[in-house]
């Protein structure tokens, strides 16, 4: 266990760990406002991806495939929210039906869009291209990974300003607290409910391009980040982004840790046992709302 | 002698239309029907008992894959490994997921609504990782193959007779559950799922009946494991999987959430509806996707719910 290696293991858990806290964040802009723990993240993620994947191979620049991929998930995702999700809301459907009204949401993008643009991963080309620095013997830092760590810091950034100092980020914000409230100074839950589902479908649709890069991009990749996307933010917990993002890098450097130096069962199962263990113990997660005195 | 009578005449559609559609496909047998009918009832029970937890219940448990995966994975190993009679590893299997379900039961008893099924998920994905990762005791990927065959009497038990087997699971799992929902007990479970707090001032322990629930639903998977371990004589991590539990609660869904009919019908159609049709893999799931969504927004009561809404439309049109 050399200083170099746990350097090494301390930023690649880093970066994995944004992607997860991104994905955290947009599952949390949804729950807080709507309660809804919305299983298709994941997949707008992927949609995003494998768009501009489409876009780049039919000729087209690099930054029009990229808004391109962007703007078609978050439409989707908008779609989602004002065909399936209001009506349910509207009917007051329970839980549980709303869950499986996204599972098969979650379904039907991921097998549909395997059925439309087939079964084979594609390599995406990061924004900021593969370059590699080297700052010391055996630590190297990749030119995607500077973009992760800039793209999370800008947009957990931009989302707590937007909460704290816009109309529509205090409308959600408020909403959180109290629906009711809310609804008494003028707030429109059904405007917050589709704002919110679009901001996360905008956040993961961004995260595709911090994401794919590193792997590939195909109709089964929303699949593992949306479950650690969840995981990352019950673990951090939902009292203020800020869960999101402790949840995603602990759980990050953790998987990379358990990699590194355990056998391969405690990489796979450690996010599982951590949240289970966290539900058990702290249910409302590390980062605990404050308590009125 | 009028209650006798009164159990049989609310059991009698229950039994007879579940009974009926079962009973009547492998006569009509080659071995493809027979797989059929037998992952029916194996099906039913899991559907059954998982409505048992959710529908009559109301906790949002995600955890019914893995007692069922445990229970294929306990009997294959007692019968294979530990050279346990296949019947008594029925018995084995039943006592392992037991534990396991009071062991996750216990802390989600203080857990609610979407917490619990994020809990439980977890447990599920958990426990996919534990038997994909068991080295020699589970196969891990490969699973576990070569699992010695039942035998009854003499006879090895596998198509129509181990059919007969299986068909006498589903009866009981259904005469159980029915009697359990029909005793005090039952009553309490009603009591907990709609006022919590009432039955908790009327004596009731709401966390001790929830996870008495818990361990009964979990045991009827663990039956479920059992007879899917001995009619294919092997193993794969597919039996783990956590998406089989939405799978068997969209079946639980379409028949009706809390009416046992509606998930036998559910479950009957959905079970053989994709295999009549000719649907392959990646259509069936895409296809479950679609319908899912739409049962949902236009169906939310199933199969049970729309038979009560056409009976009350018969009744209001007798009756004008």
């Amino acid at each position: 266990m050399t200083l170099a290696s746990m350097v090494q293991v301390l930023l690649s858990g880093l970066q994995i760990g944004s992607i997860y806290a991104l994905l955290a964040l947009s599952y949390y802009v949804i729950i807080i406002a709507t309660g809804i723990l919305n299983f298709a993240q994941g997949e707008w993620m992927m949609v995003s991806g494998v768009l501009g994947v489409t876009l780049l191979s039919v000729g087209l620049p690099y930054p029009i495939a990229f808004c391109g991929g962007i703007v078609g998930a978050t439409v989707l995702a908008i779609a989602a929210e004002r065909f399936i999700i209001a009506p349910l809301q509207q009917r007051q459907a329970s839980e549980a039906i709303t869950l499986l009204a996204l599972f098969g949401v979650m379904l039907v993008v991921r097998y549909g869009t395997g059925a439309i643009h087939g079964r084979l991963d594609e390599p995406l080309q990061g924004p900021a291209g593969n370059h590699v620095f080297r700052l010391g013997a055996n630590v190297f830092v990749f030119s995607q990974s500077l973009v992760i760590y800039g793209a999370t810091v800008a947009i957990f950034a931009g989302v707590v300003l937007w909460m704290r100092f816009t109309w529509l980020g205090s409308s959600l914000r408020i909403t959180a607290i109290d629906p009711l409230a809310a609804r008494l100074v003028g707030v429109n839950l059904n405007t917050v409910r589709t704002v919110a589902f679009a901001l996360g479908g905008l956040i993961a649709a961004i995260v595709a391009w911090l994401y794919a890069p590193l792997f590939a991009v195909g109709y089964l990749t929303g699949a593992i980040p949306g479950i650690k996307g969840f995981i990352a933010l019950f673990v951090g917990g939902m009292a203020s982004p800020f869960g999101a993002l402790v949840g995603g890098l602990l759980l990050g450097v953790l998987e990379v840790g358990a990699a590194r130096y355990l056998p391969s069962i405690y990489a796979e199962g450690i996010a599982f046992a951590l949240l289970m263990v966290i539900l058990f113990l702290r249910p409302n997660g590390l980062i605990a709302p404050r308590r009125a005195r | 002698m009028k209650r006798a009578a009164a159990l049989f005449s609310r059991l009698y559609p229950t039994t007879f239309i579940g009974a009926a559609i079962v009973a009547a496909l492998p006569l009509a047998a080659n071995d493809y029907h027979v797989t059929l009918a037998v992952n029916l009832c194996i099906t039913l029970i899991l559907t059954l008992s998982l409505n048992f937890v959710v529908g009559y219940s109301g906790q949002f448990h995600l955890s019914h894959a893995a007692f069922f995966g445990a229970g294929a994975y306990a009997s294959a190993i007692l019968a294979k490994e530990c050279h346990l009679s296949p019947w008594l590893s029925l018995l084995g299997a039943i006592l392992v997921v037991a534990v396991l379900g009071a062991l996750i039961g216990l802390p989600a008893t203080r857990l609610k609504g979407l917490y619990l099924a994020v809990a439980t998920l977890a447990f599920s994905l958990f426990v996919e990782v534990l038997v994909n990762q068991g080295g020699s005791l589970t196969g891990g990927g490969y699973g576990i193959q070569d699992v010695p065959p039942l035998a009854f009497f003499g006879s090895r038990l596998s198509g129509k007779s181990f059919y007969l087997l299986a068909l006498v699971a589903v009866i009981v799992t259904v005469l159980v559950l029915n009697n359990l929902l029909d005793s005090k007990f039952g009553r309490e479970i009603i009591a907990v799922r709609d006022h919590p707090d009432a039955a908790a001032a009327a004596g009731i322990n709401p966390a001790a009946t929830r996870l008495m629930v818990l361990v009964i639903a979990a045991s009827f998977a663990a039956l479920a494991g059992w007879l899917h371990t001995f009619y294919y004589l092997n193993l794969n991590p597919a039996v783990v999987s956590p998406e089989l539990t939405f799978i068997w609660f969209f079946m639980v869904l379409v028949g009706g959430l809390g009416s046992m009919t509606g998930v036998i019908l559910g479950t009957a159609l959905l079970t053989l509806g994709p295999e009549f049709l000719g649907f392959a893999a990646g259509q069936t799931i895409l296809a479950i996707g679609v319908l899912l969504v739409a049962v949902t927004l236009f169906a939310p009561r199933g199969l049970a719910g729309l038979i009560a809404d056409l009976r009350r439309k018969v009744s209001a049109e007798g009756a004008a």
